[in-house]
């Protein structure tokens, strides 16, 4: 454990005593083998911000329960050390009590929300605390016009998009006046624009007085809060605990997401290596000539979902052999694309050619031996009592020869490196871990020998290490010939398509290779598109075609280009990250 | 009585934020599987695979789970295709008794629910049938309610329905519990 | 697919009642139609409760569909019901009924009371579906859980069907995924599967996900109501609800009519089934 000394890792001298102290906290699950947490302490107090990061299982999300009190009130394990908001145990509090000074915005704040409309949802809390009709209806006006939401009052929750959701989240909590915020990656699904809202709404309770935990693994966009510490756990334990940049000096990159300029840095001042490409050979490579045939081309496409308008005319050539990225904001229609391409949404005007003859005439099931679509969420589709039933489903509808069958399943499962798992094809999908099923539903759709992966926002639920690792599993894939994916994840589209279609109120503003389609700052931005450091990097030093370079390979090369780390790029990278 | 069952009688009644919403969900999905498997609203007279969600309600999550699934659920998918959430209310609470009949299984069928996996679905099937058997007998309100005769509405409507639901149940509880209980597992709490 | 209420009533004079008044006019009304067997009696409930539902305002042409189907299902029930019991109703009045003919087949005599009793009961059945039709246009979807609660439901249970109309967005979203993910496995759910067993069978691929997926992702819910002191204590419904003067009106009004229903079951004929002279003349040739 490294713990910073001096006077920036010390919390500023306070006379308030902490709203909430951590003493040596361990916990185990009831049904674990591990603790998640060892030994882990942490004091928070009036005005502070403190930022908690961490890679996926790191034990953030058991910090956040041990503090708003979760544990011990509502899951079983075993609990050593203490946790004290203000000053009495939390195990001799009442959740309704710790409710009080604890609020906590959780991480999918689709599932937070309660209320079927954006006055329900705001007057939860406080209904549930007995206060009067009056007094709710009063702070509903205030918090909607702190929290900057009066333009969604009377609307329905369910209509709201993934920012809108996570701003209302945070309105709710607002409403319940806790003078401690406890909030779970707010940063997962927001757009720029929203993001900078939030974090303007965060910073302006610290100055208030409230005091601010945000969990998250961006550490990039977080640092704009200015947190004044940071906790950075890695499996249960406490890597660091103090200032900002002590912490940036410790912290691993592959597990969490860093500025540029701090990953460029480390890797000047670490001995020079030469520019280790990791891992095989990408299976998928490189765009493919421009005269080659599309693999699948839309001329002029239009679409609608329940009367809207989502598709305006699209027109784009997909490659057989390329990697694809369609970037842009939320109801651009990125999804729907595909989503026409399979045939599971009918297009209202324009043609889809699939190797050059119209799909029309052909069912989804047809078009998913030629494109493996895989959704977004794995356990959706998952029902089978094993996953050999599971992957046999798809052939088995389509009535392939049963002669294939067991080759068909050791060869999905060996492609996506399931086989490792003993007895896997007798094991139940459903109790699967996220990432084991992730694989599966890619599993199940090479079982129909696509050529071309389509991979539905591929980072959802995972964190930057895993969401890269699963990436660079896919691409390695033998036998897959083209892949198509729509993200929201900037740095993860560029850093792994050769191309990119930017999508934007139903139409393509841009394609072409990563470096060409962010040229254009203001098109960017207008997508509602983040800036991030590394892809400033990649402006400035990286190949000019291509996919870019991710942050660890780009540091390196500049490293080993310029081995002087005081005129080298650690200065003027972090020269781009301001 | 023993301590133990004087714990799982209480436990049995127990109304939770994690009862209200597990009641609130198979509600929902009951409403929701009903109007997609079936556009004929208010008639209950056909097959019904979503039917199953009812006693496996009750049965992996308990009666009063189970009786809000069934009448809250069949309210709902009166609502949303347009007969009204109250106009077959007696529906409704048949509906509702078979969810409920469905989570008192720890009272009648204690060795099948305390068993293994597969004890356990056996077990849902039979609480399922039984609980069927049981709660559409108050279906036969609608002698008093629409004054149709008793051979009728044993003719027309409680048969009919009974087997169809009893399939449902019958194969689909078995599997529902089969592929939640390594779910359940995991949630770990 | 579009599985959600439709709010269509929104806005009429019916919609801006208490929610209260909809909900219990349903049940006063169905307990007077319960006590009466005279179809003229029978038939002017009926006036009264397409009255009511017109000031719902709810646009026809958007229920048209819903109107067919209590037509052929009214229709099916109250037909079978003569054919196969033959009007064997305690409300059937005494004595020997007046035979028009037998029914080929099974044999039901078919009777000029049998006849009325089957055109008593569909206007029955038709009233109280009439009466029943705005609960679901003309009611705020968000406004049935502060309802219940008023009539005297338990909060809990009050607010679970608030969150049971939360979930029918998302849910419906994710069992329409699910259909989505399967026909990409070559699957067509909604494709015609005709036998009891074969349908039952074929409905697993999409049921046991969207099940098991909506209940695993009900802990964060559970949290999110738990750590918001959910169901500690007494608690206030932001919404309130007071009736007014015509709110008062309606109740007294269909209060008034259970009233004179009961009193003219023991008082008079109301509960007696009426069968027209005519149809007696017919039988009697």
């Amino acid at each position: 454990m490294v713990v910073a000394s001096g006077a920036s890792g010390e919390p500023r001298p306070e006379t308030a005593p902490p709203l909430v102290e951590v003493e040596h906290l361990s916990y185990r699950y009831r049904r674990a083998a591990e603790p998640a947490i060892r030994d882990v302490s942490l004091a928070v107090h009036p005005g502070e911000v403190v930022l908690v990061a961490g890679p996926s299982g790191c034990g953030k999300s058991t910090l956040i329960r041990a503090i708003n009190g979760l544990i011990p009130h509502a899951y079983s394990g075993e609990l050593a050390g203490a946790v004290l908001v203000e000053g009495r145990l939390t195990t001799e509090l009442k959740l309704r009590d710790i409710a009080r000074t604890v609020g906590t915005v959780l991480q999918d704040p689709a599932k937070q929300i309660v209320g079927s409309m954006v006055e329900s949802e705001l007057a939860f809390g406080p209904e549930n605390f007995g206060v009067p009709r009056e007094e709710i209806a009063e702070r509903i006006r205030e918090v909607a016009s702190q929290a900057g939401i009066e333009a969604l009052l009377g609307r329905e929750t369910a209509a709201l998009s993934g920012g809108e959701r996570q701003l209302l989240a945070m309105a709710a909590i607002l409403m319940m006046r806790p003078r401690l915020f406890v909030v779970d990656e707010p940063l997962a699904n927001l757009d720029p624009a929203t993001a900078e809202r939030l974090l303007t709404l965060l910073r302006a309770l610290a100055d208030e007085g409230s005091a601010i935990v945000i969990v998250e693994h961006r550490v990039e966009e977080a640092l704009a809060l200015a947190p004044d510490r940071v906790l950075y756990l890695d499996e249960g334990r406490t890597r660091y605990l103090g200032s900002v940049d002590g912490f940036l000096d410790v912290a691993d990159p592959s597990a969490v997401r860093l500025p540029f300029a701090v990953v460029a840095k480390r890797a000047a001042m670490a001995p020079a290596e030469p520019d280790s490409s990791r891992g095989a050979e990408p299976a998928v490579k490189g765009p493919a000539p421009a005269d080659a045939a599309p693999r699948l081309e839309f001329r002029g496409v239009t679409a609608a979902i329940g009367g809207t308008q989502i598709l305006r005319g699209v027109d784009a050539r997909l490659g057989p052999a390329e990697v694809v990225a369609v970037l842009g904001p939320n109801g651009s229609g990125k999804t729907t694309l595909f989503r026409t391409a399979m045939r599971l949404l009918d297009i209202t005007g324009g043609s889809i050619l699939v190797d050059g003859v119209s799909h029309a005439g052909r069912r989804t099931a047809e078009l998913a031996t030629e494109f493996g679509y895989v959704f977004q969420s794995p356990s959706q589709m998952l029902f089978a009592r094993t996953v050999e039933d599971e992957l046999l489903f798809g052939p088995r509808n389509l009535g392939r020869d049963p002669a294939t069958f067991d080759e068909l399943v050791a060869d999905s499962l060996r492609r996506t490196a399931l086989h490792e798992l003993d007895d896997i094809r007798s094991r139940p999908p459903l109790a699967l871990s996220f990432g084991q099923q992730k694989r599966l539903a890619l599993a199940i759709a090479l079982a129909l020998r696509p050529e071309t992966l389509i991979l539905d926002e591929p980072s959802a639920g995972q964190d930057h290490r895993t969401a890269e690792a699963f990436m660079r599993e896919v691409l390695a894939i033998p036998g897959l010939r083209s892949l198509y994916l729509v993200t929201h994840d900037v740095d993860l589209a560029l850093t792994h398509a050769d191309r990119i279609l930017l999508f934007r109120e139903g139409r393509v503003v841009a394609d072409g290779p990563p470096k060409v389609v962010i040229a254009d700052t203001a098109r960017w931005t207008a997508c509602n598109l983040r800036s991030t450091s590394l892809m400033e990097a990649n402006k400035a030093w990286g190949p000019a075609a291509g996919p870019f370079l991710d942050a660890d390979t780009l540091a390196r090369r500049l490293a080993a280009q310029r081995p002087t780390a005081r005129s080298g790029p650690g200065r003027e990278a972090e020269g781009v990250d301001c | 009585m023993s301590a133990i069952s004087m714990d799982r009688r209480n436990n049995l009644w127990e109304v939770t934020s994690r009862t209200i919403v597990y009641a609130a969900i198979g509600a929902a999905l009951y409403g929701i599987l009903l109007v997609a498997q079936l556009p004929i609203p208010g008639s209950t007279v056909s097959v019904r695979p979503a039917f199953a969600i009812v006693p496996f309600f009750g049965y992996a999550f308990g009666p009063i789970v189970g009786f809000f699934t069934g009448f809250v659920g069949n309210a709902i998918g009166d609502q949303i295709s347009g007969w009204g959430a109250l106009t077959s209310w007696n529906w409704s609470i048949a509906n509702g008794l078979v969810g409920l009949i469905a989570g008192l299984a720890p009272l009648y069928l204690q060795r099948w629910v305390n068993g293994s996996t597969r004890d356990r679905a056996i077990g849902g099937a039979i609480a399922g049938v039984i609980a069927v058997l049981i709660g559409f007998l108050f279906v036969f309100t609608d002698n008093i309610l629409q004054g149709l005769d008793i051979a009728t509405i044993f003719s027309t409507l409680y048969v009919p329905v009974v087997v169809g639901d009893l399939i449902g149940t019958i194969i689909l509880v078995p599997i529902l519990v089969y592929a939640w209980e390594p779910v359940k597992a995991q949630l770990g709490r | 697919m579009n599985i959600a209420p439709r709010y269509l009533g929104r806005g009429s004079w019916l919609a801006r009642r208490d929610p209260r008044v909809l909900i219990l006019v349903v049940f006063f009304f169905i307990f007077t139609v319960l006590q009466i067997w005279d179809a003229r009696l029978v038939f002017g409930l009926l006036i009264i409760s397409v009255i009511y539902y017109r000031t719902a305002a709810i646009p026809w042409a958007q229920i048209r569909r819903n109107w067919t189907v209590v037509f052929l299902f009214i229709g099916m029930l109250v037909t079978v019901n003569m054919l196969v019991a033959g009007g064997n109703v305690e409300a059937m009045p005494e004595g020997e009924p007046d035979v028009l003919f037998y029914f080929p087949l099974l044999g039901t005599p078919i009777s000029a009371q049998s006849v009325s009793l089957a055109v008593t009961q569909f206007l029955r059945y038709l009233a109280m579906a009439t009466i029943g039709f705005p609960v679901a246009f003309a009611i705020a979807p968000s406004d049935f859980g502060v309802a219940f609660r008023r009539l005297g439901v338990p909060e809990k249970f009050a607010f679970g069907i608030d969150l049971t109309f939360r979930f029918l967005p998302s849910l419906s979203a994710d069992f329409q995924s699910t259909v989505d993910a399967q026909r990409i496995r070559g699957f067509d759910w909604s494709a015609g599967a005709t036998g009891f067993l074969t349908r039952v069978r074929r409905s697993t691929p999409v049921i046991v996900p969207t099940v098991v997926n909506a209940i695993a992702g009900a802990e964060d819910t559970i949290d999110a109501m738990d750590l918001r002191g959910f169901g500690t204590g007494r608690r206030t419904w932001l919404r309130l609800l007071v009736y007014d003067r015509e709110d008062w009106l309606v109740l007294g009004f269909f209060v008034a009519l259970l009233v004179a229903a009961t009193l003219g079951g023991f008082l008079g004929t109301s509960d007696e089934l009426w069968t027209p002279q005519f149809l007696i003349d017919i039988a009697q040739g």
